[in-house]
């Protein structure tokens, strides 16, 4: 701020701009001490009719590109996987369908279990709550929170994430509890007039995410771990597949698996970069899950593990650096919830296709939420105990 | 509901058509009363409550003020105003800070003081609309103003969307005026001021949010330790992000009020061409620092009592100025360096007052003054001071073994996006936006509307929220 009050004080000429229209527009700050006077804005002499029509069928045209260009890419119109359309199927639980089964965990239960072939079979679609690149303990805590919720859990597993705690999208809980209403209004206008038409609408395509994943050189000491790229096609209920592409396109599939690779070789975090911090996480993050899951048992809710399938390095990855007695065994024994591990069951147990090594491709998501829901009513969650609940 | 919204998108398109039906002026100043409720409920609607106690208190200090006969009536009409405003912002702005400083102490004087939970959320704005409502009264107080005539043209100075969360701090003499007419945009007015709100929007979704706020992340939220280069780009990105954020938004404000028919002041004048801190400081934030003059600055002597007296008010204007900004030390201490800076400026301009650099020089001042306004900003973005020196020892050199944080995508973004700002500060600084546009060929206005509209699409920004709502 300027300290003087006299008029002497006043700007430097050269800061008193001249408009255009040849008057001087002063400031508040060019006159000390005063009442403000109402302020003038001048309006530039354009032809700014021609110029608002010329800019506007020049827009189109830019963004009819765009879209053209992303579609031709192989992208179609699906909804965004955006904190917003969490926070709405989360909502779910508080109006009504608190005794729904919930899935959670990261994006394997997000891609591998479809909706659809769940509902045929359970006679009652599940609410879809897993989140990509997130543990599931998170909304496991969550859930434990709320006596709202009634129903059943399916929490996936991933080790790499559960077993660290590691939270891409951390921050979907507290969206939902702080959601405003503003934000509820703009995901619903999206979902209406927004996601449904435009391929283009995805984060993989935004301007950003585009410009920063050119070939950029490489600076020295900076582990090269690029974002990961669009792997999923999402409903509007966050049912969700795999990307045909990842399937259909061998090259977009090795760019795929080459960010894994990065990721399975880069070197541990320091919170983990010692066998003994690593345990110490691993510890800390099956005693959240215990304390979660007692909550959600005391109230009646039936919490069930699973281990999705995965293959190639990702399953090597895990199998080295999370093995499965110093990990799921533990977390089954002290939460003393059931679990079903993929290697366990013959039926789960396939050659199936996961064409970037972590996620089904969507025929064979397809058959092993079938498979998968025979043996969850087989062996845990039999119709006849929900009926029974029921009344 | 914040400017880069699809909810504002359609809140403003039902503002403009409800504002050009043919409906009495009174009819479309509660439109825009209630719209402006809309706008801020739309956050967190009991808040509204707020703006009422607000606007209720000040409007009936200020009738308080006109009637009283004496002196001492007067003053009291005053404080109340200035109490119940500052009150409110005291108790959910500062109350947390309040109590954690008392706790250390009681801690430091040895007494485990163990206060209940402070649970307080700040409603958006409050800094700016306890501003604007003030100096409605300090107005009538100081004798500049009268008035308003009725409580709806004052109510709707006070609400008014387009300046109610972030500013430009209104003086009621600027807008009231503007609420006893009707008022209706002409079509040049309309699509200038569409195109102000794109250019608003451009900054923030665009440069500030896309491109530079991550880079400043990596460096100021991270927990490692940043060298020279890796600091040096963190701050000056948070130097073009904050500058894109927060003149956005004035600029988006200014062209939605403009759409509308209303006129809103300045508040950046391309502020890193500043020569000197005082120049900074008219260019920078104008209508905020106007007011701290004004309504601090001035009633504390200014420069009229000799020069122990101005240094004095300088500084407790610009530490209170800083503590306005957030609560926390580290803005004090933002503060407090710009006090230090104008004190030091009017130093030398006592002893070098005829002093007049040449073109080279005056550059050199300029860039100088770019650098050291850099240095504040550490302060204001690190969350703590421990941060902050490990960032100020990363710009001067002291960890020259630390590792690489950012990419050269990110170094090349940083120096690109803010040399671009500073070199367009630069030409501009003696010029408006209006004049500029004038000389501009109409094809070129049209690319350059159209490539900022289509980024903004194109970059997908997700109605994050703009810097200056926390404050």
């Amino acid at each position: 701020m300027h300290s003087s009050t006299s008029s002497s004080d006043l700007p430097d000429p050269a800061l008193r701009r001249v408009s255009s229209s040849g008057a001087e527009r002063l400031t508040a700050s060019d006159r000390p001490g005063v009442a403000q006077p109402v302020p003038e804005r001048d309006i530039p002499e354009r032809p700014w009719g021609p110029i608002f029509v010329a800019t506007l069928v020049l827009f189109v045209l830019l963004v009819a590109g765009w879209e053209f260009y992303w579609r031709a890419f192989g992208a179609t119109p699906g909804y965004y996987n955006s904190n917003a359309e969490w926070a709405q199927q989360r909502r779910r639980i508080d109006t009504g369908e608190g005794g729904k089964t919930v899935l959670e965990g990261s994006s394997r239960v997000l891609f591998d279990v479809q909706l659809p072939v769940w509902e045929k079979l359970a006679g009652e679609r599940p609410i879809q709550l897993a989140i990509e690149g997130t543990s599931g303990v998170i909304v496991l805590e969550d859930l434990a929170a709320d006596p709202n919720f009634t129903g059943r859990v399916l929490a996936g597993v991933a080790s790499d994430l559960f077993f660290t705690g590691f939270a891409y999208r951390g921050e979907v809980v507290p969206f939902y509890h702080k959601e405003t209403p503003s934000q509820r209004m703009g995901n619903w206008l999206s979902r209406m007039f927004v996601e449904p038409w435009f391929a283009f609408y995805d984060f993989d395509f935004a301007l950003a995410a585009v410009v920063k994943r050119q070939a950029w050189p490489r600076r020295p000491g900076i582990p090269a771990i690029d974002p990961v790229r669009k792997l999923m096609e999402q409903g509007a209920d966050r049912n969700t597949h795999i990307w045909s592409k990842v399937e259909t396109d061998a090259a977009y599939r090795e760019i795929a698996r080459g960010i894994w690779t990065q990721r399975l070789n880069a070197p541990p975090p320091p919170n983990v970069d010692t066998p003994e911090k690593l345990q110490k996480v691993i510890d800390a993050q099956i005693q959240r899950a215990v304390d979660a899951v007692a909550k959600l048992r005391a109230r009646g809710v039936q919490v069930l593990f699973v281990r999705p399938p995965t293959s190639g390095p990702y399953l090597e990855f895990d199998n080295k650096v999370f093995p499965r007695a110093k990990t799921w065994d533990v977390l089954l024994a002290r939460t003393g919830a059931p679990g079903i591990h993929f290697q366990d069951y013959p039926e789960l147990n396939q050659a199936w296709n996961l064409p970037e090594w972590s996620h089904l491709s969507l025929a064979d998501s397809e058959r092993f939420t079938a498979a998968l829901y025979t043996i969850i009513e087989r062996d845990f969650w039999p119709k006849d105990d929900k009926r029974a609940a029921a009344r | 509901m914040v400017f880069n919204s699809l909810t504002f998108v359609v809140f403003f398109a039902c503002v403009l058509v409800l504002h050009n039906l043919p409906l009495s002026w009174t009819t479309k100043k509660v439109n825009l009363l209630i719209a402006s409720y809309i706008f801020y409920a739309a956050w967190n609607p009991p808040f509204i409550v707020l703006l009422w106690v607000s606007t209720v208190v000040d409007w009936y200090a200020a009738q308080g003020l006109v009637k009283a006969k004496r002196e001492a009536a007067r003053h009291a009409w005053m404080l109340l105003s200035v109490v119940a405003n500052l009150g409110m912002l005291a108790y959910f702005k500062y109350g947390q800070f309040m109590l954690d400083n008392f706790t250390a102490l009681m801690t430091a004087m040895g007494w485990a003081y163990h206060p209940a939970k402070y649970d307080i959320v700040l409603p958006v704005g409050i800094s700016f609309y306890t501003f604007a409502t003030m100096s409605y009264t300090l107005d009538v107080y100081l004798r500049r103003a009268a008035p308003a005539r009725n409580l709806l043209d004052y109510a709707l100075f006070v609400t008014f969307f387009p300046h109610l969360v972030a500013g430009p701090i209104m003086r009621p003499t600027e807008l009231v005026p503007q609420f006893e007419q009707p008022r209706r945009a002409t079509g040049a007015q309309l699509r200038f001021g569409l195109a102000l709100m794109t250019l608003g929007l451009f900054n923030k979704i665009v440069l500030a949010d896309s491109f530079l706020s991550d880079i400043a992340e990596r460096v100021y939220d991270a927990d490692k330790i940043p060298g020279a280069l890796d600091a040096w780009a963190a701050t000056l990105a948070f130097s073009g992000q904050i500058f894109c954020d927060f003149a956005g938004y004035s600029t988006t404000a200014i062209g939605a009020a403009l759409c509308l028919g209303f006129a809103m002041p300045d508040n950046f004048r391309f502020p890193y061409a500043a020569v000197g801190f005082s120049d900074f400081w008219r260019r920078w934030h104008i209508t905020l620092s106007s007011w701290l003059r004004d309504y601090l600055y001035i009633p504390l002597g200014g420069n009229r009592h000799g020069v122990a007296r101005t240094y004095v008010a300088l500084m407790l204007t610009m530490l209170l100025g800083g503590l306005w900004h957030g609560a926390n030390w580290t803005f004090v201490a933002w503060g407090g360096l710009h006090g230090l800076y104008l004190a030091v400026e009017r130093f030398l301009r006592g002893r070098f007052g005829g002093y007049r650099p040449g073109p080279l020089a005056f550059v050199c001042l300029g860039l100088l003054t770019y650098m050291l306004v850099n240095l504040t900003w550490v302060f204001f973005r690190a969350k703590t001071f421990g941060k902050a020196w490990l960032v100020l020892g990363g710009m001067f050199g002291q960890h020259a073994d630390a590792r690489p944080i950012l990419s050269y995508f990110s170094l090349i973004a940083a120096a690109a996006i803010v040399g671009a700002i500073v070199s367009t500060h630069w030409f501009m600084r003696g010029r408006t936006l209006e004049s500029v546009v004038a000389r501009t060929h109409p094809a070129a206005l049209c690319a350059a509307w159209a490539l900022m509209a289509f980024a903004i699409v194109i970059a997908q920004g997700e109605g994050s929220a703009f810097i200056y709502f926390q404050f």
